[in-house]
């Protein structure tokens, strides 16, 4: 345990290992010898290596996109935040009301069972949907969903689509919870779509 | 008629070797075979295949053409094929055809994910489907009833509910009308299909054409969660499936027990889930303070003042069990009275059954089960309206005599829904008079100790002839008849003069007027009867409780779902004798009892309730929890064992099958049964152990024990009463209280009933109020033309200083001098005049009332009782 002894690292080592004999430590050493002018000519050989890339391509000019001020646009199949529609105006007396009739198929199909539908039977003098039936209350947990997209695929009445909002971070869990007059809301258009082609 | 022996036969269904029983349908052999053969109409429930849909059409070796799978018995030796070209040809273009008309609005129709059309479709069909023109077009959807709506476009003519209609709950309300493409489902001039079993047909429908008010749009398949129960709404203790969403029952499907139910549900059992979460309903404890308000209190203070009010009366406390109370309950609830108050003052109903003879009763050989009514040669139903008391056994009972072949008889004091079926003239007896007409069929039966003779003779000796002429009678008894002294006694001894007790498939099956009635009394819910029927100190009954509160020897009572100011028979001196004592009342909402009560805990409804319950036949079935205890309702068994525990006397009990393991214990013919073994069908103690012998219990011995106990057969040893009439008969059943004419003279004998809808349950339930009853006397048609009175004319009723207002309602086949009202009504009930002992009343006509003279009149639905074809036109 003589520690002065020795001058090339072992004491160090010794030190970390106290209860160790002299002759159990064997330094090994890794690559060149640290320091010296061959140690100073590499380290500044590989940084300039990596700058030579850098000032390369400043001419390209910057590529960050400031988001949230700025936005990727997404493509059109691109599967964000739940859309529940309506019929449009076609003169066909269906007109504003409800394409969801509530019959739970996309509940049936959610993979984290994040749908939740109960369905009431409509007033014909005040008509929510077009069917017999309708949704009264139609919730989708949206920290829940993985946006898979088969509640849009079972839909037999095109009322549910995937859009393409991605924006949904919220404070609190329960206001992620959409409920469907959230989902019917004509949706904030926050992102943008990538057009054809692009 | 017993039941047949059938032999094996042998075939093969595509290849497999299948073993089934002679008759079976191929249907159901290759479904031994684990071959599954598409049908729609088929359903064996419904009595014979009419093979009308066409979809289980096969190929069977050595006939040319395809053949329904459906109405073709098996043959030894029959070669059959599911799945062969030509079968799979047919079985495409059925469904095809079938969905020719049938709109594809699955998403909407209530059916969608539980329909067997879609499965049959998806498994059986062509996948497309050619049709390019307009389907046939309803208006839907149609109110068939206010609680079932029809959709006729969806309906594929399958006839089953139309089948049920005709040929099981035998309404005859539903047809098929029209030809063709153009047939539709409907009632006679579109009349609304009320009858007391048509919820049956939703369940029946294989497509979403028939679907209930109370379940369209709540829920999908994969939206729900079912689990099986048991209704304790009446005896019939129907196995039911409860269909739980969001922690709500949603639905009550019927779980098929061939041993119970036969697979059918009443609409009371059906409908009357609506109240389990209900505002009405009490969920917390309550107790009266000064202001003679009820206000919520703490489950402590309740139960501390629940005690300390039973601890004041000790043993003149008093307690009386409702029917819907479990065997659990009612164990513990004996035990607090006679362990811990020391009082024997219990009963279970208001009939007060005599012990000893009850424990005779009860022997296994002289019992039947409702199974034996399938093959019983002869049937009669004394005293009791299976419609009102017991529903599902009146279908039980229209099955046997139509399809079992049995001949059916009737004697009863009221008209019956059963009297058309009767192949006997039905018997009438004055009301409180079963004793004369069963002392003389005991008679005519030749039952020792009994005269052949009296005003019953006559009708006596037919019934008695009917009755003897089969080996295998089943009688079917009402629990009122306890009420006339002599009858069940005579009704014993004429089954042993019947020989029932050496004979199978034969017995008396007793429909008791609480839905555990059975249960209650052997756990120990009688005032001389301890757990297994065991002789103890006798107590009061239910009067005489009635009676002490009234007069103050009894100081407290304990009402266990019980309410007998509305539904035993004198209600208006209940109502006195509770006003003035210490009342604690478990009740699932206030009722007309509850609002005398001190405190008053809530219960907990079969929905929610853990525990056991025994079946009129013996079979204990077990109650199981389907949703939570809505807010804080907590089980009674426990709210029980802390009372007691209150009391001093600590009943260490962790689970409700602890409780039972310890009422099993007691009840030596309950033996060690446990949970597993009871399952999901029931057992019926009686084939649990048949080498063992009939054991009462053994009872508390108290000093009032000896008093009866002595000489009677209930404490002999077990090798004695194993055989012979081990009951003596008794000689001394008094003299039948002929109607004289002078009592015929001082007016009209009064009878009261129960009708199915008169009770809470219709009450709490929104959708069966419309099937509330008003009261009305019911008179035969010579007493109403000399008194004056047509029907519906509205009068009043009195008797003994009270008077109810009903209106008439003119009955055929009333005996004369006869009258009844219906007990439990809301408004002017029957149990006020009732006494439980015959009464005399007289009738008086009043002015028609404003109020209904001008609206509607009597405006709510009439129950169609139905009657029973007669013989000849079956």
């Amino acid at each position: 345990m003589n520690a002065e002894l020795n001058t090339d690292g072992i004491e160090r080592v010794n030190r970390e290992f106290p209860y160790l004999n002299e002759g159990d430590v064997i330094s090994v050493q890794r690559g060149p010898e640290p320091g010296g002018v061959g140690g100073v000519a590499r380290t500044f050989g590989a940084t300039l290596k990596g700058l030579r890339t850098t000032f390369a391509r400043i001419v390209e000019g910057p590529v960050t996109i400031q988001y949230p001020e700025e936005k990727t646009p997404v493509f059109p199949r691109f599967r964000g935040r739940h859309k529940l529609h309506r019929f449009d105006h076609d003169g066909s007396g269906t007109g504003g009301l409800e394409k969801c009739v509530g019959c739970s198929l996309c509940a049936a199909a959610c993979p984290s069972d994040c749908i939740r539908v109960v369905a009431a039977e409509n007033d014909p003098a005040n008509r929510v949907s077009a069917g017999e039936r309708f949704a009264e209350v139609y919730e989708i947990n949206l920290s829940r969903c993985i946006f898979c997209g088969y509640c849009e695929v079972a839909c037999p009445f095109d009322a549910i689509t995937m859009g393409h909002d991605y924006e949904m971070a919220d404070y609190n869990r329960s206001d992620l919870i959409f409920t469907k007059e959230m989902l019917l809301a004509e949706p904030v258009e926050r992102t943008p779509l990538r057009r054809e082609g692009e | 008629m017993s039941q047949p022996i059938r032999n094996a036969v042998t075939l093969v269904v595509d290849g497999r070797e299948v073993v089934a029983p002679e008759g079976t349908m191929v249907v159901d052999a290759a479904k031994m075979g684990d071959i599954e053969i598409p049908v729609f109409c088929y359903e064996p429930k419904l009595g014979d295949p009419v093979g009308a849909c066409r979809m289980c059409l096969v190929e069977i070796e050595g006939i040319p053409k395809l053949q329904t799978a459906c109405s073709t018995p098996v043959r030894d030796g029959m070669v059959v094929y599911t799945q062969t070209d030509q079968v799979k040809q047919a079985q495409n273009a059925v469904v095809e055809f079938l969905l020719v008309n049938h709109p594809l609005d699955c998403p909407v129709c209530d059916k969608g994910g539980e329909c067997p059309l879609q499965d049959i479709a998806m498994g059986w069909g062509p996948g497309k489907s050619r049709m390019t023109d307009p389907k046939r077009h309803f208006q839907k959807p149609l109110e068939l009833s206010p609680l079932v709506a029809i959709d006729r476009e969806r309906c594929i003519l399958c006839y089953r509910c139309v089948r049920f209609s005709q040929e099981v709950a035998e309404d005859e309300q539903l047809q098929l009308h029209e030809r063709g493409d153009r047939s539709f489902v409907g009632t006679f001039d579109d009349r609304p299909y009320i009858a007391p079993f048509h919820g049956n047909i939703i369940e029946l429908c294989p497509v979403g054409a028939l679907t209930t008010y109370t379940y369209r749009f709540r829920a999908r398949p994969w939206d729900i969660e079912q689990a099986g129960s048991v209704c304790t709404l009446c005896p019939s203790q129907c196995n039911v499936a409860f269909t739980v969403r969001d922690e709500r029952v949603m639905r009550v499907l019927a779980r098929d027990n061939h041993a119970v139910d036969d697979g059918w549900l009443c609409d009371k059992g059906r409908f009357g889930f609506q109240m389990f979460a209900s505002e009405e309903r009490i969920t917390e404890p309550m107790m009266r303070g000064g202001g003679g308000e009820l206000s919520p209190v703490s489950w402590e203070q309740a139960i501390e003042a629940a005690a300390a009010g039973l601890r004041r009366a000790g043993a003149s406390a008093a307690a009386l069990a409702g029917g819907g109370t479990g065997n659990e309950e009612g164990y513990l609830a004996q035990r607090i009275m006679r362990e811990a108050l020391g009082s024997p003052n219990i009963d279970c109903s208001p009939n007060s059954p005599d012990p000893a003879l009850l424990a005779e009763l009860a022997r296994p050989e002289l019992g039947a089960k409702v199974a034996d009514l399938d093959y019983a040669g002869a049937i009669l139903v004394l005293g009791t309206d299976p419609l009102h008391e017991m529903p599902i056994l009146d279908l039980r009972i229209r099955k046997a005599a139509r399809r079992g072949g049995a001949r059916l008889l009737v004697a009863t004091e009221r008209p019956n829904a059963l009297d058309g079926g009767a192949v006997v003239d039905p018997v009438r007896f004055a009301p409180g008079e079963s004793a004369a007409f069963i002392s003389a069929l005991a008679g005519a039966l030749g039952a020792p100790g009994y005269e052949d003779g009296g005003s019953y003779a006559k009708q006596a000796a037919e019934i008695a002839a009917a009755l003897s002429s089969v080996p295998d009678p089943v009688i079917v008894w009402g629990e009122r008849l306890w009420r006339d002294q002599g009858a069940a006694r005579a009704l014993h001894d004429l089954a042993r003069a019947l020989e029932m007790h050496q004979r199978i498939g034969t017995g008396l099956l007793e429909v008791p007027e609480g839905a555990n009635t059975r249960g209650l009394r052997e756990a120990g819910m009688l005032p001389a009867g301890g757990p297994g029927l065991g002789p103890v100190a006798a107590g009061r009954d239910a009067a005489a409780i009635r009676d002490g509160l009234a007069g103050g020897e009894v100081g407290a009572l304990l009402l266990l779902g019980a309410d007998p100011v509305r539904e035993y028979p004198g209600g208006g001196a209940w109502k006195q004798a509770l006003s003035s004592s210490f009342v604690v009342s478990f009740a699932l909402t206030e009722d007309e009892s509850t609002a005398h009560a001190n405190v008053v805990f809530p219960a907990e409804s079969h929905a929610e309730k853990e525990g056991t319950v025994t079946h009129p036949d013996g079979r204990i079935q077990r109650v199981r929890p389907n949703v939570p205890h809505p807010r804080d309702v907590r089980p009674t068994w426990w709210a029980l064992t802390e009372i007691s525990r209150a009391l001093g006397n600590p009943l260490t009990f962790g689970t409700a099958e602890d409780v039972f393991a310890a009422l099993c214990a007691e009840v030596p013919f309950y033996g060690e049964t446990a949970y597993e073994e009871i399952g999901g069908q029931g057992l019926r103690w009686q084939e649990r152990d048949p080498g063992e012998s009939w054991v009462p219990g053994r009872g508390g011995g108290g000093p009032g024990a000896a008093a009866y106990g002595a000489d009677s057969a209930a404490t002999r040893p077990p090798s004695e009463s194993g055989s012979g009439p081990a009951y003596a008969p008794t000689a001394a059943t008094p003299g039948p209280r002929s109607e004289s004419e002078e009592a015929r003279g001082s007016g009209l004998a009064l009878g009261s009933y129960r009708d199915l809808w008169a009770s809470e349950v219709t009450r709490r339930n929104p959708s069966l109020r419309f099937l509330m009853p008003t009261q009305r006397l019911e008179l035969a048609a010579k007493d109403a033309k000399e008194l004056g009175l047509e029907d519906g004319d509205p009068v009043t009723v009195s008797a003994g200083g009270v008077s109810v207002e009903a209106r008439v309602s003119v009955k055929e086949r009333m005996r004369p001098g006869a009258a009844f009202l219906i007990e439990g009504t809301e408004s002017d009930n029957g149990n006020v005049l009732a006494t439980g002992s015959p009464q005399r009343i007289s009738v008086e006509k009043r002015a028609e009332p404003e109020s209904n003279g001008s609206g509607n009149g009597n405006g709510r639905v009439k129950i169609v009782e139905t009657p029973m074809p007669a013989e000849g036109a079956v």
